[in-house]
């Protein structure tokens, strides 16, 4: 039974092997009889079709290519139309305004062509009368000739007269003379004779000078009168003559005389033209200069807040206190050893801001080394007070001729505040507590400025003019004005009310920037005069007390030392002397 | 696979006509010769054919169809399909008609180039899936990209004369095995696994699920009159002589091997009212000389040692009244009855899984 199922499932698989074997024979002979034998030849043949296809498809594609160029063609062309069309209508346009310009420009022509010709006439007209009037000139020049040579004729005959009749009157005289000379009556002829000779010859010069013809002529026929009258009619010709060539000769006078004065005229009217543009361009100027001054003053104000405001957010500074300070007091003592230049302040800061006014920069001076320490540079005019602060030595202020204050941090090496006002400042002095400053000002004010928030905290009038100097009592107390008025004010701190005032009749101030000062134990005042002497007064007596005469030109500044004495002055020559 | 290779490389060699009511040039232009592939849809032929026939045209707007002796042919039938259902002898080359203008819309189906073709081919694939697997939900859900790449896969050779087919075979194979469209369960296939292809597929095969039901569309026409040969053999001149018939078959493993035979049975049962007999009498018809008839049904043992030598022609006859078939056509072969089925199934489908058989039955008067 198992072999029989066995045989029938191997017969199975046998048959189903040999029909499928059978399924593909028959799949092959199909393919060799279908599509294998056709194929190839189907192929060829359709390769002629299919590359016709492609043929076509690449003419289409070239056509393609070929029409998009010709629309782009096209599009470029119809872009040039359109210029070209913009073109000739713009030419267009211009050629209607050409047009009618020219037509505007004939009419104009037209019309100077008319005047041209009005001219023309007018022209021809004057010319006829110039030539009549020439003609008349020339008529008037042969009458003057004619008239010339009439009256050269006339004195001819004239001559040819008086000759005859001078022969008569020889004649005469000589048949006078013959009756007379047995008489002896011969003087008396002679003289008569000589005289009529004399006055003949006298009367011939005025015929000769004569002119008019027919008053000459007139004379010579009454004879009697003759002389006196031809006499008269000469000085009277004569003294025509004369009038006439002074009449020319005023004439001639007076039109120079015109011209000159037209002359003068027109210079004077061009000196009052160019006078009135002067005083437009000095007008000019000073607004000018006020509204420059304004802005200035405006900006600088606004620079000194926005810096103001921008340092008091800048953090805290560390202190080198003893170095600064040492150099202060150092300074401070031997302080008469700086001023050997010409500069008037003793105060180390004021010689070098001085030495470099130039640069308008400050130098901080190392005293033993004897090197700039720093370099503070921000001013832009010269800069002519400094002074360091009592509490702290790192502040500086210092003021300039561009009207600034400006407070200096030399830890940090440059300027923390400004301070901006109108009246330029003179001179400047820490307070004791270094928060505030006294400024002195052009103007004779003192001001005090707080340092920190840059405002004025007061200011009070302390001179009639300038204030050359400012110096503080050791104790703070008092502070000394000096000014250019020649006086010395000593003002209380806190009231700032005048307590004390001195001068002397030969003090005077030698510079702007003279500076006076109060002795350390707050008794006694020196400053330096012009005549090259040095006052002390006393504070308490409120008179002086001694006169130091030394110098030989006027001292610029004096101070006292810390300790009391000695006094050191220095003059304009650069002579420092020290007073004990 | 060879029989892949050879299943999906079949061309039918056309030699198309155009109608006379369409020539509009003298002399009449001359017919194209096409090779169409069998798993192909004719309408897909029409940008081959038309630059033949483009300047001979009447004007006006073409719509294509094919006819052959008259009968208008159904497009969404694969061509191969065609060409065994209506030449009993195969003609080649083929002389089909194409006409331009005149749709037979009372005939046949309208037809609007590729994509009515490839949403027939889906909707086929489809139809088998559900079949097999019973839903359809791989087709739905195939991607866009996958759908293409069937699509062209299938249809690239149609229309490029470039037998590069492995590739196309294979990009078919690989797009389709993710289809997951469960396989018969076919031992014999990788017995005759060619070297080049061996890889695809017997791993298809390996991987896939296994199911016993077979997608299979039937066509069958008619004939009356008897015939021996089959040159003699009358051909359809209408499609109401040719039913359709869309069954599918479920193999049933039972001990012995379901051969193509059995699947007829299944598929045309009232060719084969008597089933053993029928084996019976073919067998001892043909072998008459040779063998004993058994008269015992069961010994189908006999039956099948008898059938060992089995007839080389397929025809069966039958001396009695009932309808026979004549002649069975897969893929423009007949098979021998014994077949495996499953060899048949696995080999011979169509790539939109369906199983086309081509079935000749004599009816009696």
């Amino acid at each position: 039974m198992m072999n029989d199922i066995m045989e029938s499932v191997e017969s199975q698989e046998e048959i189903a092997r040999e029909t499928i074997k059978h399924a593909l024979k028959a799949l092959k002979k199909r393919h060799l009889v279908e599509e294998g034998a056709h194929a190839p030849a189907y192929i060829a043949l359709s390769r002629p079709i299919i590359s016709q296809g492609s043929e076509w498809k690449e003419k289409a594609e070239k056509l393609e290519v070929e029409l998009q160029q010709c629309y782009k063609a096209q599009s470029r062309l119809s872009e040039q139309l359109v210029v070209e069309v913009a073109e000739s209508r713009a030419l267009k346009g211009s050629l209607q305004e050409k047009e009618t310009a020219i037509a505007e420009m004939e009419k104009e022509l037209n019309e100077t062509r008319d005047e041209c010709s009005r001219l023309e006439v007018d022209l021809g007209e004057k010319i006829t009368a110039l030539k009549l009037m020439m003609s008349e000139h020339q008529e008037l020049k042969s009458q003057l000739e004619q008239l010339t040579i009439k009256a050269k004729n006339a004195e001819a005959e004239n001559k040819m007269l008086v000759d005859r009749w001078m022969l008569q009157k020889m004649q005469d005289a000589e048949r006078l003379n013959e009756r007379l000379k047995a008489s002896g009556l011969e003087k008396l002829a002679r003289e008569q004779v000589e005289g009529i000779v004399r006055r003949s010859e006298e009367g011939a010069e005025f015929f000769a000078e004569s002119t008019v013809p027919s008053v000459c002529w007139h004379r010579i026929n009454a004879h009697e009168g003759g002389c006196a009258s031809i006499l008269k009619v000469a000085e009277l010709e004569r003294e025509l003559n004369e009038t006439r060539d002074e009449c020319s000769r005023l004439k001639m006078d007076l039109e120079e005389k015109i011209t000159a004065l037209e002359l003068m005229m027109s210079e004077h009217q061009e000196l009052k033209s160019q006078l009135e543009q002067l005083t437009i361009k000095a007008k000019n100027a000073e607004a000018e200069n006020k509204m420059l001054v304004d802005r200035w003053m405006l900006q600088k104000m606004q620079d000194a807040e926005r810096l103001n405001e921008r340092l008091k957010a800048s953090g805290l500074e560390k202190l080198a206190r003893e170095q600064v300070e040492g150099i202060v007091r150092r300074s401070e003592e031997g302080a008469e050893f700086f001023a050997e230049s010409t500069v008037p302040s003793v105060c180390w800061h004021r010689i070098n801001a001085h030495e470099a006014s130039s640069s308008n920069n400050l130098f901080v001076w190392d005293v033993n080394s004897g090197r700039v320490r720093h370099t503070l540079t921000g001013h832009t005019d010269k800069v002519c007070a400094v002074d360091v602060s009592k509490v702290s030595s790192r502040h500086v202020v210092s003021a300039a001729y561009d009207r600034t204050i400006k407070v200096w941090d030399l830890q940090k090496g440059y300027c923390t505040n400004m301070i901006i006002f109108h009246s330029n400042f003179q001179s400047l002095c820490f307070s004791t507590n270094g928060l505030t400053i006294y400024s002195g000002h052009v103007d004779g004010n003192l001001r005090l400025w707080d340092i920190q928030t840059g405002k004025l905290l007061s200011e009070v009038a302390a001179h009639s003019l300038a204030i050359t100097s400012i110096s503080l009592s050791r104790n703070g107390n008092v502070v000394l004005t000096s000014g250019r008025d020649n006086l010395h004010n000593l003002f209380d701190k806190r009231s700032l009310e005048v307590c004390g005032t001195f001068r002397a009749t030969g003090n005077r101030m030698a510079s702007n920037w003279s500076r006076s000062c109060i002795s350390p134990d707050d008794n006694y005042i020196a400053a330096g005069s012009a005549d090259g002497s040095i006052y002390i007064w006393s504070i308490i007596k409120a008179d002086i007390v001694s006169t130091l005469k030394e110098h030989t030109a006027p001292v610029l500044c004096c101070t006292w030392s810390g300790l009391g004495k000695p006094l050191a002055s220095a003059d304009k020559n650069g002579i420092v002397c020290t007073w004990t | 696979m060879e029989a892949h290779k050879y299943v999906w490389e079949g061309a039918i060699p056309l030699q198309i006509h155009l109608h006379e009511s369409q020539v509009t040039t003298l002399p009449p232009p001359p017919p194209a010769l096409i090779l169409a592939p069998r798993i192909g849809y004719l309408p897909l032929l029409a940008p081959l054919i038309k630059p033949y026939f483009s300047s001979t045209l009447p004007p006006g707007v073409d719509t294509i169809w094919f006819e052959y002796k008259g009968l208008p042919l159904k497009w969404y039938i694969p061509t191969g399909v065609l060409f065994d259902l209506l030449c009993p002898e195969p003609e080649r080359p083929w002389n089909i008609t194409v006409h331009f203008r005149g749709y037979p819309g009372n005939v046949l189906i309208p037809c609007e180039g590729e994509d009515s073709v490839k949403w027939s081919f889906i909707n086929s694939l489809k139809e088998a899936a559900y079949i097999i697997n019973g839903n359809c939900k791989n087709v739905m859900n195939m991607s866009q990209s996958d759908q293409l790449e069937l699509w062209s896969s299938v249809m690239s050779d149609f229309e490029l004369y470039l037998w590069f087919l492995e590739g196309n075979l294979e990009a078919y194979q690989r797009v389709s095995s993710k289809l997951k469209i469960a396989t018969v369960e076919d031992e014999y296939t990788s017995f005759y696994a060619s070297k080049s292809q061996q890889g695809i597929g017997e791993t298809d095969l390996a991987g896939q699920v296994k199911t016993g039901r077979v997608a299979v569309r039937l066509y069958v026409w008619s004939v009356s009159e008897d015939f021996d040969d089959l040159e003699d053999m009358p051909q359809p001149d209408s499609w109401e002589k040719i039913s359709y018939i869309n069954r599918p078959v479920e193999i049933q493993k039972e001990g012995k091997c379901f051969t193509l035979h059995d699947a007829l049975k299944v598929l045309l049962p009232e060719n084969f009212p008597d089933e053993s007999l029928n084996v019976k009498l073919a067998a001892v018809d043909f072998e008459n000389t040779l063998k004993i008839p058994s008269e015992d049904v069961s010994s189908d043992k006999v039956g099948e040692e008898q059938e060992q030598n089995a007839y080389k022609q397929v025809g069966a006859s039958c001396v009695s009244g009932s309808a026979e078939i004549k002649l069975i056509r897969i893929q423009g072969i007949e098979p021998k009855l014994e077949i495996p089925f499953s060899w048949v199934v696995n080999n011979l489908m169509n790539p939109d899984y369906f199983l086309h058989i081509c079935v000749c039955v004599k009816v009696p008067k």
